[in-house]
């Protein structure tokens, strides 16, 4: 279930962003608890918990005591300018580096990008 | 519950098989306790348990010495082999006795687990096959719902998908109902990610004691040019190393600041973590 | 605390069938011997010697099978001694009403067929109808068989094959009972090689059976106070 090169917590915290991202969860709409997530994982809830500290370090989720754990109404934002910093050095920039090793000639990367946006 | 270990030592005629061990569990979580054959597991949970009087040194839970403390031991439970059931009867009839025995046996939810195991209740114990005296020990284990509840390698001969049905169970009813659960494996991998903390011990003594995830985080494996590796390596501690043509694998053990991780980035270094099985290996080191 | 049920249900039901079981085997001797035209003596006192070692065995049993359970489903040493204790002190007598139901019940057949019910071993009774003595008898002799069964079960529980130095004590013991009963020693092993004569008053037999029993449960209970559950095979 897990790839054994990022700590689970991590995957945990990376998934519940990318449903913020794609709007799988909405602001202010509560995420499943701890304990869901532990059992569905088959983690220590402990480990789980981490995860959701993280994301209320970051500001994605935040907590309602006595109730759980919700999505903060600005987080999908404060996410999708997050990943528009890092967009370059991490996707294009590592797709051109492998576009140059296996030979494939910018032009035709370039021609690709232009048909996807239709 | 609350466990403090001050240095114990058991002897066994001339073998010692805990020496001056020391640890404090805050209790409330699911421990993992690793240690190679031979390294004083069982030793120290049958201790835990009252199963056996040590040779030296002090156990107390929650404040209060174990052995032959009826209060406490009622609330203690140490799984091995089948779970000490009476081998006269049929597995429901061993069920009975537990809940005669024990206060707080739920045997509602024991004959549950039975059936989630597909052990017959009318089968007897004697006649049961390593795998399912295994599971029905399993079923002593969560059903006592006891506030300390210790398994020691109890799901040896237990097939995979019976051992996974053991682990789900477990977490749901820990999450369902808190307690303090200590588990010692072989099976690392299959169980590191239910541990909060994890407890290693090796030959009598405990070596580490951490949060698992802490633990993890402090295991990394870094790939990369040869050259390169070998220059980032140096003056770490390193469990590890393989060489693949131009490629090494190392295996370092210890904390990264910032400056470490900004350095391997800069060399082009690849950074993960590393399986629990490879940290316990490398820490309980040599061969005998 | 509570009463030892579950210790002295299932031998008590056990100890029934057994009885029942004695009582058609000594029916169908009786049988055998008759048919060879010879009078038999009282089927049923040889029959009663057979429940000396069924009582050794529920001894044994309770340290070897029920020791180990009640420790790992949390209670103490303690506990378990004074409920084995217990179970001892009902079982005996239960074992001790079922032989004399048994002597009674072949004093009645012989007496409808014509016999006389001979014993031809001595005993603290004259007649099998005399109910209190003949219950006293086998409570003392049973209740040391039991404690000695409890005894050399602990030992082997504890020490394995280190247990068999225990042997020689239960002995001592089982003499130091039948000694009190009578003078022979109903010990096939050792058929009169020990003589133990105590002077038959129904005091002294009375007293040193009851001092036995005593014994044999002080004796296993130095063996069990820090017993320590066996670490599984691996």
């Amino acid at each position: 279930m897990f790839d054994d090169r990022t700590p689970i917590y991590r995957q945990i915290a990376d998934r519940i962003k990318a449903d913020v991202l794609s709007e799988a969860l909405k602001g202010d709409e509560q995420v499943m608890s701890t304990n869901q997530y532990a059992a569905f994982y088959r983690i220590n809830p402990a480990t789980a918990a981490k995860a959701f500290q993280q994301l209320v370090d970051e500001g994605v989720l935040y907590k309602r005591r006595g109730v759980g754990m919700f999505v903060s109404p600005d987080a999908r934002e404060a996410l999708r300018s997050e990943r528009r910093k890092s967009f370059f050095a991490e996707v294009v920039d590592p797709m051109v580096a492998e576009a140059k090793t296996i030979g494939v000639p910018l032009s035709q990367v370039i021609e690709r990008i232009r048909e996807l946006e239709g | 519950m609350k466990i403090e270990v001050d240095d114990l030592v058991m002897r066994y005629g001339a073998t010692t098989a805990l020496d001056r061990l020391s640890l404090n569990l805050e209790g409330g979580k699911i421990y993992g306790l690793l240690g190679r054959n031979g390294s004083g597991k069982t030793t120290l949970l049958s201790v835990l348990a009252a199963f056996r009087r040590p040779t030296g040194g002090r156990v107390r839970i929650d404040g209060q010495p174990v052995f032959e403390n009826a209060r406490l031991t009622e609330r203690i439970s140490l799984i091995r082999d089948g779970g000490a059931t009476v081998e006269l009867g049929s597995a429901q009839e061993a069920v009975g006795f537990a809940e005669w025995l024990r206060p707080g046996f739920d045997g509602r939810y024991a004959r549950s687990l039975m059936a989630l195991f597909g052990l017959d209740p009318k089968k007897s114990v004697s006649g049961m096959s390593k795998g399912q005296r295994a599971a029905l020990g399993v079923v002593m284990g969560l059903a006592s719902r006891a506030p300390l509840t210790m398994f020691d390698e109890a799901y040896l001969g237990m097939d995979a998908p019976s051992r996974y049905a053991f682990y789900d169970a477990l977490l749901s009813d820990y999450l369902a109902n808190p307690r303090t659960i200590i588990l010692s494996t072989h099976h690392i991998e299959e169980v590191a990610s239910l541990f909060e903390e994890v407890v290693i011990i090796d030959k009598g003594r405990l070596v580490v004691h951490e949060e698992s995830t802490r633990l993890l985080s402090r295991g990394t494996a870094v790939t990369g040019p040869a050259a390169q590796v070998e220059a980032f390596t140096t003056g770490l501690t390193v469990l590890n190393s393989r060489r693949l043509g131009p490629t090494t694998a190392a295996t370092i053990y210890g904390d990264l600041d910032e400056a470490r991780l900004a350095q391997a980035a800069a060399a082009g270094l690849e950074l993960g973590p590393i399986p629990m099985q490879d940290l316990f290996v490398h820490l309980t080191g040599e061969r005998r | 605390m509570r009463f030892p049920s579950r210790i002295l249900g299932g031998n008590a039901v056990f100890a029934l069938i057994g009885a029942a079981a004695l009582l058609t085997i000594c029916a169908g001797a009786v049988a055998v011997i008759t048919a060879f035209g010879n009078t038999p003596d009282s089927a049923w006192e040889k029959a009663a010697q057979a429940v000396n070692w069924y009582s050794l065995m529920v001894g044994i049993s309770l340290a070897q099978s029920y020791l180990p359970v009640y420790l790992a489903h949390g209670q103490t040493r303690r506990r378990f001694g004074a409920q084995a204790a217990v179970a001892i002190g009902v079982f005996g007598p239960l074992l001790a009403a079922l032989v004399t139901a048994g002597y009674l019940i072949e004093s009645g057949i012989y007496r409808l067929i014509g016999w006389s019910q001979v014993l031809t071993r001595p005993h603290v009774f004259d007649e099998a109808t005399q109910v209190p003595l003949v219950f006293l008898e086998y409570l003392i002799e049973f209740l040391a068989w039991l404690t000695a069964g409890a005894f050399i079960g602990s030992g082997f529980y504890r020490w394995g094959l280190g247990g068999l130095l225990t042997i020689p004590v239960a002995v001592g013991l089982v003499v130091l009972a039948e000694g009190a009963i009578g003078t022979e020693l109903r010990l096939p092993i050792l058929p009169h090689a020990i003589g133990v004569d105590v002077p038959q008053s129904l005091g002294t037999t009375l007293g040193v059976g009851l001092g036995t029993f005593l014994v044999g449960l002080a004796l296993t209970w130095l063996i069990i106070r820090d017993i320590p559950v066996r670490n599984p095979k691996s």
